[in-house]
């Protein structure tokens, strides 16, 4: 496993992410910031509809919203890729950084079951919501929430390990 | 870089103090918080937006337009957490390039908020039947919104690696 991550982490395209450019780290960061905010911000809207606020909001035609979402998604997905690539040990090396990719595979599979069975159920502003949707929407707004503390932690919580003191900034 | 009176007066607050002796907890979580705020506001305001500007044509814009209190709120507890974030490290916001430009776009979106509500546009959406085409006007303002709030993003994400050389 180390010889592997010195290997990734030694590579060119490691190395650059890493460089001083605010073309590479700086931007790849961001976008991944901004992708998070399209993504849990859109799903985030769909389960406060679902939940009943802005009722006279129809639902079915919400699900024109889910192609931003994954667009969003495959965004996060590249950079997410590319910052793994520049700090490997760093996030492999931090339990915090699979409870995260876990927390992506929950919210993103709830926004999938929202999508095809609630947004793009037959006659879904017609008839009375499915039973377990108010459920999967509170599912996914926790599962955000989580995910999105646990993303912001990654930065606190690997200096923690390094230095073994509580670090600040 | 010497102290001008004002960061003195800024770190002889009760609320510098605060921040200052809870800062290794305080601060990530406000920084989440933060990010919390962020997607609250981008999520309401961005789908309003993105409705004006033509994507899902079904939903009513006065009805989409009822999210925008929930970005409202995202938003005045960014405010809050901002001011928080400033009195705990003045010299790293206010001699930050990227923090300055951050204030420039949330006034463009500040006045862009006030064209909107201030003229006839609002009353528009009020009214606007769900098949309507959206006019010219209000999609030049939504789409303003849209930049200007993701330069926002943009600009905070950027406070980090723009920070004055020096810490007070």
């Amino acid at each position: 496993m180390d010889t592997f991550l010195a290997f990734v982490e030694h590579s060119e395209l490691s190395e650059w992410v890493r460089s001083d450019c605010l073309c590479a780290f700086p931007t790849i960061v961001t976008l991944h910031n901004i992708g998070m905010a399209f993504l849990a911000g859109g799903s985030v809207v769909i389960d406060l509809r679902i939940l009943g606020f802005a009722p006279a909001m129809p639902l079915k035609p919400m699900a024109r919203f889910v192609p931003v979402l994954w667009l969003a998604l495959t965004v996060i997905a590249a950079t997410g890729m590319l910052l793994l690539i520049a700090y490997p040990t760093k996030a492999l090396t931090n339990p915090l950084f699979y409870i995260k990719l876990c927390l992506v595979a929950l919210a993103v599979g709830l926004v999938y079951r929202i999508a095809k069975h609630i947004l793009r159920a037959p006659e879904v502003d017609q008839k009375p919501l499915a039973a377990n949707a108010k459920m999967l929407a509170v599912a996914s707004l926790a599962a955000w929430i989580a995910l999105i503390a646990a993303g912001r932690y990654l930065a606190y919580t690997h200096r923690w390990e390094m230095l073994g003191v509580p670090a600040v900034l | 870089m010497e102290m001008e009176p004002w960061e003195m007066w800024v770190r002889s607050t009760e609320l510098h103090a605060f921040v200052h002796h809870y800062e290794t907890r305080l601060w990530p979580l406000m920084q989440t918080l933060h990010l919390f705020g962020f997607t609250l506001l981008i999520g309401t305001v961005g789908s309003f937006d993105l409705r004006a500007l033509g994507l899902a044509k079904g939903i009513p814009l006065a009805a989409i337009h009822r999210l925008i209190p929930l970005g409202i709120a995202g938003y005045i507890g960014n405010i809050l957490l901002g001011i928080v974030f400033f009195f705990g490290h003045p010299e790293q916001y206010f001699y930050n390039n990227a923090f300055r430009l951050k204030l420039l776009f949330m006034a463009v979106a500040g006045i862009n908020i006030l064209l909107f509500y201030g003229s006839s546009a609002f009353e528009e959406v009020k009214t606007l039947p769900a098949a309507a085409s959206v006019p010219l006007r209000i999609k030049i303002i939504a789409g303003t919104s849209l930049c200007a709030w993701v330069a926002v993003l943009v600009c905070g994400r950027m406070i980090t690696f723009n920070r004055p050389p020096f810490f007070h």
